[in-house]
C-alpha cells in the first residue's frame, strides 16, 4: 500500500527542514574554522602582501560552503524524520507506525485505518517550521576570528623577527681553550656540577680568574668580565664554615658502630647477628681490645640467652670477669657461650626444632613460663606453648585484636547492638545500627513467627512434643507477642 | 463491519464498563481503567492495598457488569489446591455401579477473586498456577480448560504479614498488573460516605459478554507497532536487569534480578488496549512509558542493599524509564546523528 500524498509531503518537508538546519549548523562550524585560518592568514599579511587579504575573505566563505555543502547533504533517515514529525506535531507515533506497517506484508486491517487516520490529521496540520535551529558552539565564537580578522586587515602590518638568534660565542674562546692545560681541563670537568644557576656567574667569574692566573684584564667574548666589577667579584667561598656546618656530620662518620649495617640481612635472627658480630670482634682481636665493645656485645648475648638460650650463665660470668678485669676469662665464657649458640643453631637447621615463626616464638614464651617466668615485658605475658589464640584457651585476658575496620567502613554495613530491656520480663533487644537501622525493616519477622507458631501448634496438636512442654513452649510464644 | 467501527466499539465498550463500575466505585479511575486494560490483554491483575480500599468491591462490580460467571474465593492458610481446582469424588449411579465423577472447584468461572491470596499456603496459591497461564486445570491426569475468557483478580494485604505467606515470583509474574490501590482523596471519601450511608441503591447493568470480550482482545493484537516504540519496551526490560550492558546506575546497584520476557509482552499488550481506549491505531511510546509501572513493579526484586535503602520499586522503574528513553534513538536530535 502506497503512503497517502498528505504524509509523504510532511516526510518530505521535515526531510528538507532538517537539511536546512544540518547546512546552518555545519555552515557555522566551517566558517568558524575558515575564520580561524583567515586571521592567521592575516597574521602574516606583511610577509604574504596583498595576497593575504584576498585569500582570507576567501578562506572563511570556503569553510561556510563546506560545511553547509556536508551538512545539507548528510544522509537523513526517514524513521528519524517521522518520529521527529510525530513529536513535533503531537500524533502520537502515527507517522512512524505508518511509514513502517503500510509496506509490511503481515499488515493488519487496523492499518489501513490507522494510514486513513493519519493521513486525515496530517492533512490538518499547519506548515511550520518544527526543526529547532541548533547553534554549535563555534557559531557562538565565530564573531571572535571574524573580528580578529578585521582588525588584522586593516592593521599596519606586523614585521615579525625572521632571522637567526646573534651567536653570542666569542670567537676567540676556541683559541683561549686551546690555550688552556689538559690539567686545568680534567679539573674543570672534576669539579662538582652548580646546581643554584644564580651562583653561576660568581663560579665563573673565579674559576676564570684562576684559570687566567692574571686577576685582571678580559677578553672579548667573556663573560665573567661582566661580573668583575660587581660585588660578587670580591665574594670568595668560605670552606671554614662550610667544614664547620658539615663537623657533626663528619663526626657521625667517625662513630661507624652507630651506623646501621646495611649489609646484614635484615631477615636473619638475631642469633645470627651476634654471631657475625662476635666472629668480627674476635677475628680482629688484638691486645687492646675495646672492653666497651666486649661488655656491649656479652651485654646482649645475656639478654638474648635470657630470652630462649642456655648461654646467659656464660655471658653473666665473662662480664663479671671483663669487670674484675680479667679479660682472658671473659673471652673465654663468650666463647663457651658463642659455641652453644651455634649447637642452637645447628639443631635448628638440623630440622628438629623446625617450626613456624610465631610458634617458634610460643615456645620460647613459653619455656619462659615454664623456668619461672622471669620476663616482664608484654610479650612475656603471653600464651605459653600450646595454648592457642582461640577464646578461653589462653591465658592472657587481653582483647585479641581491634574489630575489623570492615564495619561500618560503609554508610551501608548494618551492625546489631545489644542492649537489655526491663520490662515485664527480662530481655535483650538488638537494635540496628547503620544507615539501615533508620529505616523500617523489611525483613518478614512476624510472618516468620506466625510461620513458627503455626508449626507450633501443628507439632503439639500431633503430640510431637512432650506433654510438660507444652507450658513452656506457649509460654516462648507468649512471649514473643508480648514483645 | 468497517475497522473504524470495530475501534468505535471497543472505545464504546470499554468505556461502558468503566461507567458501570465507577457507579460504584469512587475514584480509583486509574486504578478501573488498568483492570479493564488487563481483561481486555487477556491477562490477571493482583490489586494491592490496606484494607477497606474497595478491593474487593472493584472486582464484585466489575464483574456484576459483565455477563460472566464469578466465584470469589477466601483464601485461608488451611485452604487446600483441591478447594480450588475440584476434586473426584464418588457416585453411585441409577444402577448402583459406582465411579468417580470430577466435581468442580470454584476456579472453573469467568471471573475469579482471590481474596487475601497471600493467606494461603504456597502450596494452593500454586494451584492458580497452571490455570492463569495455560487457562486449564490437571486433576486426576486428565486437563480440564477453563471457561474463556478467564480473569483472576487476586488482593492482598501488603500491611498484614503475620500469617501470610509472599506470592513466589513465578507466581507474581503470571500478573499481567500488580495495582497498588491507595487511599482517597478527601472528596472521594466524602463522596463514598454519601454514597454508601444512604438508602440508595445503585444497580449495575451488563454491558458486555463473554463473547464480545474475546473478540476485542483480538482486535487488540491487530494493533500495529512501530520498532522503535517495541524497542523501547524492550529496553525497558533489559535496564531492569543488572547485569545488562546499558543498564543505569539504580539497576546495577538495587535490583537483584529484573523483569523477564513476560515483562515485555505485558507491557506491549497494556500499550495496544490503552492505545485502542483512547482511539488510537497504533502504540505509541507514551502507551509504553505509562504501562510501565504496573507491569514492572512485581517483576523487579530488589537486592539487600535496595531492601535496606527502603527503595520503592516505582520511583525505581520511573528512573528506569528515563534511562531506556535516553538510551533508544526516540531521545536523540535527529539531525545531530
Amino acid at each position: 500500500m502506497d503512503h497517502p500524498q498528505t504524509i509523504e509531503v510532511l516526510v518530505r518537508r521535515v526531510a528538507r527542514e532538517v537539511r536546512v538546519r544540518r547546512a546552518e549548523h555545519w555552515g557555522l562550524r566551517g566558517a568558524f574554522w575558515g575564520a580561524l585560518v583567515a586571521a592567521a592568514v592575516l597574521v602574516f599579511k606583511a610577509a604574504l602582501g596583498l595576497a593575504a587579504l584576498a585569500v582570507a575573505p576567501a578562506l572563511v566563505a570556503l569553510g561556510a560552503i563546506a560545511g553547509t555543502t556536508y551538512g545539507f547533504t548528510k544522509r537523513v533517515i526517514v524513521q528519524d524524520v517521522a518520529r521527529l514529525a510525530d513529536r513535533a506535531f503531537g500524533l502520537a507515533d502515527r507517522v512512524a507506525t505508518v511509514l513502517e506497517w503500510a509496506d509490511r506484508p503481515d499488515r493488519t486491517p487496523l492499518v489501513d485505518a490507522l494510514v486513513a487516520d493519519t493521513a486525515a490529521r496530517v492533512s490538518t496540520l499547519e506548515s511550520r517550521w518544527i526543526v529547532r535551529r541548533a547553534i554549535p558552539l563555534e557559531g557562538r565564537w565565530l564573531p571572535a576570528p571574524l573580528l580578529a580578522g578585521l582588525v588584522l586587515a586593516f592593521a599596519p602590518a606586523m614585521h615579525l623577527p625572521l632571522g637567526t638568534i646573534g651567536d653570542f660565542t666569542p670567537s676567540t674562546e676556541p683559541e683561549q681553550r686551546e690555550e688552556r692545560t689538559t690539567t686545568e681541563l680534567m679539573e674543570e670537568r672534576s669539579r662538582p656540577l652548580q646546581t643554584t644557576p644564580l651562583k653561576r656567574p660568581s663560579v665563573e667569574e673565579r674559576d676564570f680568574a684562576q684559570k687566567s692566573g692574571t686577576g685582571s684584564g678580559s677578553t672579548a667574548g667573556d663573560l665573567s668580565a661582566i661580573f668583575k666589577d660587581t660585588a660578587l667579584s670580591s665574594q670568595r667561598p668560605d670552606f671554614n664554615s662550610f667544614l664547620k656546618k658539615g663537623d657533626e656530620r663528619l663526626k657521625l662518620l667517625e662513630q661507624v658502630d652507630r651506623l646501621p649495617d646495611l649489609q646484614s640481612d635484615f631477615t636473619s635472627s638475631q642469633y645470627k647477628m651476634v654471631y657475625r658480630k662476635s666472629k668480627s670482634l674476635l677475628s680482629g682481636l688484638s691486645p687492646d681490645i675495646s672492653p666497651r665493645k666486649l661488655r656491649e656485645l656479652l651485654d646482649e648475648m645475656e639478654r638474648l640467652g635470657r630470652k630462649g638460650g642456655n648461654w646467659s650463665g656464660d655471658a653473666t660470668e665473662g662480664m663479671e670477669a671483663l669487670e674484675g678485669g680479667q679479660t682472658d676469662r671473659a673471652l673465654e665464657a663468650m666463647q663457651r657461650a658463642l659455641d652453644k649458640m651455634r649447637a642452637m643453631e645447628e639443631a635448628q637447621r638440623s630440622g628438629k626444632g623446625l617450626r613456624g615463626g610465631r610458634e617458634n616464638e610460643r615456645g620460647v614464651r613459653g619455656r619462659d613460663h615454664a623456668r619461672g617466668g622471669e620476663g616482664n615485658g608484654p610479650e612475656d605475658q603471653d600464651f605459653g606453648e600450646g595454648e592457642g589464640l582461640l577464646p578461653g584457651k589462653g591465658r592472657s585476658t587481653m582483647p585479641k585484636g581491634d574489630a575489623t575496620a570492615r564495619l561500618r567502613a560503609s554508610p551501608y554495613d548494618v551492625g546489631v547492638e545489644g542492649e537489655s530491656r526491663r520490662g515485664k520480663k527480662e530481655g535483650y533487644d538488638t537494635n540496628l545500627t547503620g544507615r539501615a537501622g533508620q529505616m523500617p525493616s523489611r525483613l518478614m519477622y512476624l510472618g516468620v513467627v506466625g510461620q513458627y507458631r503455626k508449626m507450633m501448634e501443628d507439632a503439639i496438636t500431633r503430640e510431637q512434643v512432650p506433654r510438660d512442654y507444652h507450658d513452656q513452649i506457649r509460654n516462648y510464644f507468649q512471649a514473643l507477642d508480648e514483645r | 463491519m468497517t475497522q473504524d467501527a470495530r475501534v468505535e466499539a471497543f472505545v464504546t465498550a470499554f468505556e461502558a464498563l468503566r461507567a458501570e463500575v465507577e457507579k460504584v466505585i469512587v475514584g480509583h479511575r486509574e486504578i478501573i481503567t488498568h483492570v479493564l486494560t488487563a481483561m481486555f490483554a487477556g491477562g490477571h491483575v493482583l490489586l494491592e492495598g490496606v484494607p477497606g480500599l474497595g478491593k474487593t468491591l472493584l472486582i464484585k462490580t466489575l464483574a456484576e457488569g459483565l455477563e460472566l460467571s464469578f466465584s470469589r474465593i477466601q483464601f485461608t492458610p488451611d485452604l487446600m489446591p483441591a478447594d480450588i481446582i475440584g476434586t473426584n469424588i464418588i457416585v453411585e449411579d441409577v444402577d448402583g455401579r459406582k465411579h468417580f465423577q470430577f466435581q468442580q472447584g470454584p476456579i472453573f468461572a469467568h471471573i475469579l477473586l482471590a481474596d487475601e491470596i497471600n493467606r494461603a499456603t504456597p502450596k494452593t496459591q500454586s494451584a492458580l498456577l497452571e490455570g492463569m497461564q495455560e487457562g486449564a486445570v490437571t486433576v486426576g491426569g486428565a486437563s480440564r480448560p477453563l471457561p474463556a475468557p478467564f480473569f483472576v483478580l487476586a488482593t492482598q494485604n501488603p500491611i498484614e504479614m503475620e500469617g501470610t505467606y509472599p506470592l513466589p515470583e513465578a507466581q507474581l509474574d503470571r500478573f499481567l498488573f500488580k495495582l497498588r490501590v491507595r487511599y482517597p482523596a478527601i472528596d472521594e471519601l466524602n463522596a463514598i460516605i454519601d454514597r454508601t450511608t444512604q438508602s440508595r441503591h445503585v444497580t449495575v447493568s451488563r454491558v458486555m459478554n463473554g463473547p464480545t470480550v474475546l473478540s476485542l482482545r483480538e482486535l487488540i493484537r491487530e494493533v500495529p507497532i512501530a520498532s522503535h516504540v517495541r524497542d523501547l519496551a524492550s529496553t525497558i526490560v533489559m535496564a531492569t536487569h543488572p547485569s545488562w550492558a546499558g543498564s543505569p546506575e539504580v539497576s546495577r546497584r538495587f535490583v537483584r534480578y529484573g523483569a523477564s520476557p513476560r515483562g515485555a509482552q505485558a507491557l506491549v499488550l497494556g500499550a495496544k488496549v490503552r492505545a485502542l481506549a483512547e482511539g488510537r491505531y497504533n502504540v505509541s511510546a507514551e502507551d509504553i512509558k505509562a504501562l510501565a509501572m504496573p507491569a514492572l513493579r512485581h517483576r523487579v526484586i530488589l537486592n539487600f542493599e535496595g531492601e535496606a535503602e527502603g527503595v520503592d520499586a516505582d520511583t525505581l522503574i520511573g528512573q528506569i524509564v528515563e534511562a531506556a528513553e535516553a538510551i533508544t534513538a526516540s531521545g536523540r536530535e535527529v539531525f545531530l546523528r
